[in-house]
């Protein structure tokens, strides 16, 4: 092509805008988009904020009290489900999903419906403890609840859930266990 | 005032951009095909490789995938892109540890117009404008290539506008230095 029949222009604004790349991009680009769609599609560990530290605090409170007061739980007959308890208000929703087992389900709803009784047997000062602990783990089973709403194939979460069970099931077997060995001295 | 034949076209976009908030890729390469030429055009100028270019502009799309929900359609996707772009090379920079260019903070009116006493070869003003440096290219490519105003470039470059306005006024500088240098044109 001679320097005459190149095209010419007055302004820096006539140049083209549009330059057309020397290869297709698109199939770097949508190779890109499908790795960004598995990515998001993957079960995500979303922030549990104050859920996690408060359920890790509570359950260092509760192998203490554990430790403290000894082992040698029986379990009560089944009476009203953890629901029924104002302390576990609203937390019946999943309990059939992570706790598959009927047998631990019966055991907990069951110091759960003696737990009144049993805690009018300890110390006040005993008694603001476990009812201070078992606030921060149902709080906590609420939070996990809520987050598991929004995203209930998140792993995480669920695992985090199953562990504030066993907390619970520490603390109420504590409980149970202190009343007993009280009542034998 | 829009024309029924651009309306018609933005009503299109539209649709594909809703489709393509949805995952549908194949509403998305067509947005993709429609605006390529401008996202990799202003990629090029500011970058001045063609590979560092080719990967801006995917990363532009990629970004823009990513974002695509956050779009607001009543806005235009091709100035959306272009911000996209320009952040993006931008990022590619400091990634590369671009020196800074100190540019004096001057008071004057750059309208972003760069216009010649007589017709210059594309491909002679591409050359010229390519070997400006880097903070006037940008201002000049976004101002006076793109059309944009100084002060939708300072937001785009992350600049005070009268920063922009001073790359500006230092690049038609430079410009009809090289040109009248070249015995090419006179920069108006």
């Amino acid at each position: 092509m001679s320097a005459e029949q190149e095209p010419r222009v007055r302004s820096v604004g006539e140049l083209p805008q549009h330059v057309a790349p020397a290869r297709d991009l698109w199939p770097g680009i949508e190779a890109r988009l499908h790795e960004t769609s598995a990515e998001e599609a993957k079960p995500t560990s979303r922030p549990v904020r104050w859920g996690l530290p408060v359920a890790v605090g509570s359950l260092a409170a509760a192998l203490v009290l554990g430790v403290w007061i000894g082992r040698g739980f029986a379990p009560g007959p089944a009476g009203p489900t953890l629901s029924a308890h104002p302390m576990a208000a609203g937390l019946e929703l999943l309990d059939a999903t992570y706790l598959p087992d009927a047998q631990y389900r019966q055991q907990r709803d069951a110091l759960l419906a003696s737990l009144d009784s049993r805690l009018a047997g300890l110390p006040p000062e005993t008694q603001q403890k476990v009812k201070a602990d078992l606030a921060t783990i149902h709080d906590s089973m609420r939070d996990i609840q809520s987050a598991l709403g929004r995203a209930p194939g998140d792993a995480l979460l669920g695992e985090l859930l199953i562990n504030l069970y066993h907390d619970e099931m520490r603390v109420l077997t504590s409980v149970h266990d202190t009343r007993a060995a009280r009542a034998e001295t | 005032m829009v024309s029924p034949a651009h309306a018609q076209e933005l009503d299109w976009e539209a649709a594909l951009i809703e489709r393509a908030r949805g995952g549908d890729t194949r509403a998305f390469e067509r947005l993709y095909r429609s605006h390529i030429g401008r996202v990799y055009g202003l990629c090029l100028r500011l970058t001045r490789e063609v590979a560092m270019a080719e990967d801006c502009a995917q990363e532009t799309f990629i970004n823009a995938w990513k974002a695509l929900k956050r779009f607001e359609t009543r806005s235009s996707l091709g100035t959306w892109l272009h911000r996209i772009a320009v952040n993006v090379v931008l990022a590619k920079r400091r990634g590369i540890a671009a020196a800074v260019q100190w540019v004096p903070q001057e008071d004057c009116d750059e309208d972003g117009r760069v216009v010649f006493d007589t017709p210059i070869e594309v491909r002679e003003i591409e050359a010229a404008v390519s070997q400006l440096p880097e903070g006037a290219r940008d201002a000049l490519v976004l101002c006076g290539l793109y059309g944009y105003t100084a002060s939708e470039a300072a937001t785009m470059l992350g600049l005070a506008e009268g920063t922009c306005k001073a790359q500006l006024h230092r690049a038609r500088l430079l410009l009809r230095q090289r040109l009248d240098r070249e015995g090419l044109s006179h920069v108006g």
